[in-house]
């Protein structure tokens, strides 16, 4: 929709180049790295989480399959690093009431593959890995089981693994969906 | 509680059920949770008024379609090829299939996937295979179930499922004004509502959400988190020191008007929390269509009205509120698009992204809010909800609509009295 | 694109353009269908709430959308009914 825009961005989803596997990247270190990140969004380590996102992060649910353009339609979440950083301090207040008192939580990753090399907006060369997942979400509302495949880009900055890019398709996002309160 | 005083769901005689259950300072907690009230309400609302379904421009071309909601109602909403719009009930007038499975499309017929039937956009049936088995073609006066009403209003589309009732605009009555105003910030005098729609599953009673979209008591509490890290100017239009006002605008229509306050600032934009150099395109069409009414346009910003049943214009955000069942419903929301809107409407669909849907840094904790009144409203004691607030210094303004503070619940009462009047209504 | 290259057949044939659209952007008309006897342009089009087939017969201006359940019926339409349907005087050159 909106074709008239001229300044409209490429969407983030196939902006860049996609290229081969990158040297240099361990599966079981990519694997540690995703796993650590699904255990501080599980356990509510808002700062930990925060900090693994690089200043040019995105971080994007769409509905209705991989969505249209985030920029002309709707997502459930379309954050870049600042509206990371607004969320993490609204829910850091304690009166984030979708999240206060927090989701009990647990995510499952699996399927995790290397998809290849994805050219960033500054020239270099960030891991592309999607994984499956399930989560399991116990609120006073009910238990909620979500899942979907993420797309994940990471790229090492003085020698640690961070992310760069978080794109989650659930499966259901073509339905109403409840209040997504926690950090899927 | 006293079993002296007979239960508010008794009928009396004299008096009807909601003359119990519906007081001027006070309505019982029944009416969100009693499976039968619901069926009431199905029959007597959402069948009878005028549900708000979806705007034109979701099906700009001929032939367009898009699958909508309509309470229970699964509904195609159609564009035939002269341009005109209907809405179809998705059912088969053979075997009552499911006609549409795509969300939307562009399709001038409709063919049933179980048998063949097929039907030209506007419901009509065009024709069945193998003919002979009916005496031949053109035999059966059938076809799709229709909307027997469709209108729209500045290209927003509504349906009644009665054959006869009020018109729309007689419906929509002073609210028309205030889609106006939305229009009117518009370069080209027009919306669109063509950015998707977030679609938020809710456990709780529709009824909560018409009522909390123009309360003004609660957005310091619910939303102070947001307000206090965002630095939004937003809590303080709703404090007690306002000069914002709640207007009942009658027909169950309610509205925050929030201009008081504006008007004293003068600033253009600060109702969408930006400043003239952020969107200099906009304005400049904005001064270019309208002259010296532009500034005005500008500094006074967007409605923020609850169109009864299920029409929400908060500023820049469209909710479509469609029951499920007594306890649940959905709000589909989406961000307005103005034509010539230039960068504002880029800034509108981020900002929306943000506010609303079912991660939305406002709306997922509203959405907590109505859940856990839905749980607190099954408790047995106190029965009653209190809706008094305000009464004490409500007043008329010049065009005869009862006003109250920003915080009052003004807007509640008015709408308790039309849905009374609606449910007290022979079926 | 290539997608409309396919849907005409292969080889080189040429393109027309028109004027299209609020932003005056030139679209183009799509690729050329033609004999002596007729000239029709034919391109999907991707405007509506899902892909239509455009044909737009040159000769005359005069444009006209199938949807993909239109086209279908086309493919499907006996050769005795396609004829009549050729008659001048069936549609447009009636009485």
């Amino acid at each position: 929709m909106s074709a008239h825009l001229t300044d409209l961005p490429p969407r983030p989803d196939t902006a860049g180049e996609l290229v081969d596997v990158p040297d240099g990247w361990e599966v079981r270190d990519v694997e540690q790295f995703l796993f650590r990140e699904a255990r501080l969004a599980d356990e509510n380590d808002y700062d930990g989480w925060e900090a693994l996102w690089t200043d040019d992060a995105i971080y994007w649910v769409p509905v209705d399959g991989e969505g249209d353009h985030p920029r002309t339609t709707v997502s459930i979440i379309f954050d870049n690093r600042s509206r990371i950083s607004t969320r993490m301090k609204q829910v850091k207040t304690g009166k984030r009431y979708a999240q206060a008192p927090p989701s009990n939580l647990r995510h499952i990753l699996g399927n995790i593959e290397l998809i290849g090399g994805r050219i960033n907006a500054a020239g270099g060369t960030d891991l592309e890995v999607s994984a499956n997942f399930l989560a399991l979400e116990s609120r006073a509302r009910g238990n909620q089981l979500w899942g979907g495949r993420t797309t994940y880009r990471i790229r090492r900055i003085d020698g640690e693994i961070r992310l760069a890019y978080k794109k989650v398709v659930l499966v259901d996002n073509d339905k109403a969906v409840p209040t997504l309160g926690f950090l899927v | 509680m006293t079993a002296l005083v007979p239960s508010p769901a008794e009928v009396v005689e004299g008096e009807s059920r909601y003359d119990r259950l519906i007081q001027p300072a006070r309505v019982h907690g029944t009416l969100y949770t009693d499976p039968s009230i619901f069926a009431e309400e199905l029959r007597k609302i959402w069948h009878k008024t005028w549900v708000f379904v979806g705007h034109e421009s979701e099906v700009p071309e001929p032939n367009d379609y898009v699958r909508k909601q309509l309470a229970d109602q699964d509904v195609v909403m159609t564009r035939d090829k002269d341009g005109e719009v209907h809405l179809l009930i998705n059912r088969c007038a053979h075997r009552g299939l499911q006609v549409c499975d795509d969300k939307a499309g562009n399709s001038s017929s409709f063919r049933c996937p179980y048998h063949g039937w097929t039907y030209r956009n506007t419901g009509e049936l065009l024709g069945y295979p193998y003919n002979k088995g009916y005496g031949g073609k053109n035999k059966l006066e059938l076809g799709m179930g229709k909307v027997a009403r469709v209108a729209s209003y500045q290209g927003f589309v509504f349906g009644s499922l009665a054959q006869e009732g009020p018109s729309l605009e007689e419906h929509l009555g002073a609210a028309k004004g205030e889609i106006d105003r939305l229009v009117g910030l518009s370069p080209e005098g027009k919306v669109s509502l063509d950015a998707g729609w977030l679609r938020h599953q809710t456990k709780a009673n529709w009824k909560f959400l018409a009522e909390n979209e123009t309360d003004g008591y609660h957005p310091q509490f619910v939303h102070g988190s947001i307000f206090g890290v965002a630095g939004s100017p937003i809590g303080a239009l709703y404090s007690d020191n306002s000069t914002a006002v709640t207007r009942a605008l009658g027909d169950g229509h309610s509205e925050n008007d929030l201009r008081p306050e504006f008007r004293t600032f003068d600033e253009p934009m600060r109702w969408f929390g930006t400043t003239p150099d952020k969107v200099p395109g906009y304005l400049a069409s904005m001064a270019e269509s309208y002259g010296e009414d532009a500034h005005r346009r500008t500094v006074e910003g967007a409605p923020h009205v609850m169109i009864f049943p299920n029409l929400f214009i908060a500023e820049i955000q469209v909710f479509n509120i469609q029951p499920v069942g007594v306890g649940e419903c959905v709000q589909y929301s989406t961000a307005v698009q103005f034509a010539g809107g230039h960068e504002l409407n880029m800034r509108m669909v981020s900002q929306s992204i943000g506010s609303v849907g079912p991660a939305g840094m406002l709306l997922a904790d509203d959405t907590e809010m109505y859940e856990r009144n839905q749980r607190g409203v099954e408790m047995a004691d106190p029965e009653w909800l209190d809706v008094r607030r305000g009464l004490v210094r409500e007043t008329v303004d010049e065009d005869g609509f009862t006003i109250g503070a920003a915080t009052d619940e003004t807007a509640m009462r008015g709408f308790w009295s039309h849905y009374k009047s609606l449910m007290e209504a022979d079926a | 694109m290539n997608d409309e290259m396919h849907a005409v057949g292969e080889g080189p044939r040429h393109e027309v353009t028109l004027d299209e659209g609020a932003a005056g952007a030139t679209v183009p008309a799509g690729r050329v269908v033609e004999s002596e006897f007729a000239s029709v342009a034919v391109r999907l089009d991707e405007q509506g709430n899902s892909v239509r087939l455009r044909v737009e017969d040159l000769r005359s201006g005069r444009v006209r959308f199938l949807d993909a359940l239109e086209l279908e019926t086309v493919v499907w339409l006996e050769d005795g009914h396609l004829t009549q349907l050729l008659d001048p005087s069936h549609e447009r050159w009636r009485g």
